[in-house]
């Protein structure tokens, strides 16, 4: 193929040749694409390149060139002909990397194969937005992740147990850890079962509330007995400790979900950091990258397009505002910074008084435990009721506070984000406070025997899994609740009813940072409950499988596409560090709970113990000498000092190369304006000898 | 070269797949729509091609502003009509498939946008990228001192050696600091 054939089959370049410019320009594309042309048949004649390249790197930049179809598959079929010359060279290393990239892309299948609703998230995204996709994103890694540790905890800790049950091995309570003399009689009273007939409606208000036929089940860690299987019993090479397995899986539960985070966090981290110090509002960015070629429709194309106008005015007009307010008096400015104080203030007060709202709900529902019905349901359920309430009427207000507080608008949505963290959060560790300051008790050992509060709660590990469960219960009740009562009926109404009213309230808008916040607070619940509910994941894998039903009915019926966009790659490393944040209040709770409080003399697998962490200590202490002196050797300061002073070591050195990265940019970009500006002085030039030479020209032709 | 009537030969579908970003299902997939919009009569011919108000006529390029100057980048034809070849219709898929590299995508996207083909963005093609993107309609478009404002903007920010345009270097530079840029210029069947 000769190069006026290649040129001719995709001229892309102007065809004309009117003018000295534009030829100029023309002959520096051609010779770009020249170089690029001959860049590859180059490489493919020298036999001295091709021993160092590996035999798949030539197909692979083929991929890369920007050839139409006809002249890859020329260029290819040239190189298929000299492929013989290549493979005796580097074969083995060919082949490996050719057998590596199949073995990954059909593994890519696969996975696709099995992704969970790969093609509704692409409808979303298409239709709604990155932001909206994002949220339907991380729902499903939170569906995905509670499955798996619902696998976990279900084969340690639930099939064993059944096992042993309907084998029927006894429960015992190991001598040395507990002076069998010194238990109170009453530490050990503990009758879950209600005595006598059961009125109807007494299942359905125990299912909600998980007492009654629910409390002693294998939802709950009273259940659950501290059967050890030793190898003499069985006879045969086995032996399990069901109390050491129930504490070592809720570790690894957590370690787990630790590890899915930070890895998910690290992919998202990293599209973030190489991205780093770019203004996200740029102009250049928004009009370069921001159209979405995955839209659909007639009706997305235009909301895309109603969207990227908006932010253009907007980003405009804040231009504009900047300059105007960088010329404001300083009186007009000391009311905006007071004020902002002020309304700081104010949204601290909002927050606080809903914290002490919960404490209180909490301490009442306590104390009035035993009331029957429905009242008794009400008031079982009433911190969780006052906590959803404060949940939705806080950021609300809070916006309202944002008005008037005119910062500009990447800074409010941080600020409204941040006060919905810290309200949904703390609010529940507000609750999770006063539950602990009920169970424990403040005296001494003589009012207190037991070492908890043994007259209000026989089980007390129980009573926490039954609020967590409550929780989790009500947040999907009143998910559904919002759904059919004011989401649906609110569309009917706009649709079918139009008056100014309506036209200003308008559609529902798929607000994505508060819904996430939601999911956070679920998991969060699910985490702090897992100790004390082992089936809470699996019922939190069903309860977000019905909300991702849900949430996708009422997007697509019920919602318009917001006009102000959430970013989709910063937000999915939001999402994942407000979880992160859950998953250390969770942390907190089980740490608190294993090594301080006293376990239920009455039930659950730790009956006999002090502290639930001491059945690690007292297992280590029957393992063989070797190991037990091992694993003290790793726990010592003689391993672990070194270990801390390696990884310094190691992450200097990546701070190191990431800062060297970042000047190398820096001095690139520096470079590629230096050439520039060569190029501008050539022009300029070639231009001065242009006019010079017809002058010559004229002279010669005289 | 080309393709057969109704199936795709199996040397061609590895070739396609060493040649493209796309995997084998992409492949046969997009075989399958692209005859679908062919006539009983141009199915037999050898290597087909089909006008661009047919191609336009796919629901993921009718709604799309670009979609004329896609057309007219992918297309290999002489007279310039946009018209493409099933290994045009490849050529595009694979730039906007979701494994293509970065480079591609920003190459073939400066050539979108490069609205008059002379190899770097003026203020006109700046324009004409900013009507499309905001739509043509009277409430949508930008004001002639809004887009004067957008176009000194832009062209303060993306162009380095101030000549005026944006050059292919230039675009690539902004792009790669865009982190949705790769996951929004997708295309999938």
């Amino acid at each position: 193929m000769t190069i006026e054939q290649q040129r001719q089959g995709f001229a892309f370049t102007g065809s004309g040749f009117p003018t000295d410019q534009e030829s100029l320009r023309f002959r520096r594309a051609s010779s770009r694409m020249s170089a690029q042309i001959y860049h590859e048949p180059n490489s493919g004649t020298s036999p001295a390149q091709e021993e160092e390249q590996s035999g798949s790197e030539p197909t692979r930049e083929l991929r890369n060139m920007v050839f139409p179809m006809a002249l890859k598959k020329a260029v290819w079929q040239v190189q298929q002909m000299q492929a013989p010359a290549q493979f005796s060279g580097g074969s083995w290393k060919q082949k490996k990397t050719i057998f590596v990239r199949k073995f990954k892309s059909n593994v890519r299948e696969f996975l696709y194969f099995f992704s969970l609703w790969g093609k509704t998230l692409q409808k979303i995204g298409g239709n709604f937005g990155g932001g909206v996709q994002s949220y339907f994103i991380f729902l499903r890694f939170l569906v995905v992740l509670n499955f798996v540790s619902f696998l976990l905890i279900a084969g340690f800790v639930l099939i064993p147990s059944i096992v042993f049950r309907s084998v029927d091995i006894k429960p015992e309570i190991s001598e040395a850890n507990v002076l069998s003399a010194q238990i109170h009689a009453d530490c050990l009273k503990y009758d879950p079962n209600p005595q006598g007939l059961v009125v109807f409606y007494e299942f359905l208000l125990d299912l909600l509330s998980g007492t009654g036929f629910m409390e002693y089940s294998y939802m709950f860690y009273g259940y659950y007995n501290n059967t050890v299987v030793v190898t003499s019993l069985v006879g045969s090479d086995f032996s399990y400790n069901i109390p050491l397995a129930y504490l070592l899986t809720a570790v690894f539960y957590f370690a787990f979900c630790l590890i899915c985070i930070i890895a998910r966090m690290g992919k998202a981290a990293r599209v973030a950091v190489t991205t780093g110090g770019s203004d996200v509002r740029s102009y250049s960015m928004i009009v370069f990258t921001g159209w979405d070629y995955g839209c659909l429709g007639s009706k997305a194309t235009k909301l895309k397009q109603r969207n990227i106008y908006y932010r253009l005015q907007v980003d405009l007009e804040e231009e504009r505002l900047k300059k105007h307010a960088a010329s404001l008096t300083l009186c007009n400015k000391v009311t905006l910074y007071s004020l902002r104080v002020l309304m700081f203030f104010v949204a601290i007060g909002l927050i606080v008084a809903t914290f002490v709202a919960i404490a209180y709900a909490t301490t009442f529902s306590q104390e009035n435990n035993n009331v029957q019905g429905f009242l008794g349901l009400f008031y079982t359920y009433l911190p969780s009721i006052v906590i959803t309430t404060g949940n939705f009427l806080v950021p609300l207000l809070c916006d309202q506070i944002a008005l008037l507080e005119k910062y500009p608008p990447s800074a409010t949505v941080v600020v409204a984000l941040l006060r919905a963290v810290v309200l949904r959060l703390v609010s529940l560790g507000i609750l999770l406070y006063t539950l602990w300051n009920q169970i424990v008790c403040h005296g001494s050992t003589d009012t207190c025997p037991c070492h908890y509060n043994h007259s209000n709660y026989q089980c007390w590990e129980t009573s926490v899994g039954q609020e967590m469960y409550k929780l989790t219960l009500f947040d999907l009740l009143v998910s559904i609740a919002l759904l059919v009562l004011v989401e649906f009926p609110r569309r009917m109404v706009v649709d079918h009813w139009s008056c100014k009213l309506t036209q200003w309230v308008g559609r529902q808008e798929f607000v994505v940072p508060s819904n996430v916040l939601g999911l956070v607070y679920g998991q969060t619940v699910v985490w702090t409950g897992a100790l004390f509910c082992p089936l809470l994941p699996l019922i939190n894998t069903v309860k977000f499988v019905i909300l991702f039903y849900c949430k996708k009915i009422t997007l697509f019926y019920n919602c318009r596409p917001a006009l102000r966009t959430f970013r989709s790659t910063t937000s999915a490393f939001f999402f994942l560090a407000v979880l992160l944040f859950g998953w250390i209040l969770a942390l907190v709770v089980m740490i608190y709970s294993v090594a301080e409080i006293h376990p239920s003399f009455a039930c659950g697998p730790f009956r006999s113990f002090l502290r639930m962490w001491k059945i690690v200590p007292d297992s280590l202490a029957i393992l063989p000498k070797g190991t037990r002196d091992f694993l003290f050797f790793i726990g010592s300061q003689a391993f672990s000092v070194p270990l801390f002073a390696v990884s310094c070591v190691f992450m200097c050195y990546f701070i190191a190369l990431a800062s060297i990265y970042g000047k190398s940019v820096a001095m690139l970009r520096a470079q590629l304006k230096l050439a520039g500006q060569d190029k501008q002085f050539l022009v300029k030039q070639i231009e001065k000898m242009k006019l010079l030479s017809p002058q010559d020209n004229e002279g010669k032709q005289d | 070269m080309g393709t057969t009537a109704s199936q795709l030969a199996k040397d061609s579908l590895s070739e396609y797949q060493e040649l493209t970003f796309l995997t084998k299902q992409e492949i046969l997939l997009a075989h399958r729509r692209f005859t679908e919009l062919l006539d009983r009569d141009e199915r037999n011919h050898p290597n087909p091609r089909v006008p661009m108000e047919v191609i336009l006529t796919l629901p993921e390029l009718k709604s799309n502003p670009f979609k004329t100057r896609i057309c007219q980048v992918f297309s290999t034809s002489e007279d310039k009509d946009g018209s493409l070849t099933f290994e045009d219709f490849l050529d595009l898929l694979s730039a906007f498939s979701d494994s293509a590299t970065l480079e591609i995508k920003s190459h073939y996207a400066f050539r979108i946008f490069d609205f008059d083909d002379d190899g770097t963005l003026d203020c006109g093609d700046l324009e004409k990228l900013v009507n499309c993107l905001t739509g043509e309609t009277e409430d949508t478009r930008l004001s002639s001192e809004e887009m004067r404002q957008l176009i000194n903007n832009i062209l303060d920010e993306s162009d380095i050696d101030k000549d005026g345009t944006v050059n292919l270097s230039e675009f690539q530079h902004v792009i790669s600091r865009s982190p949705d840029f790769v996951s929004s210029f997708k295309i999938v069947l």
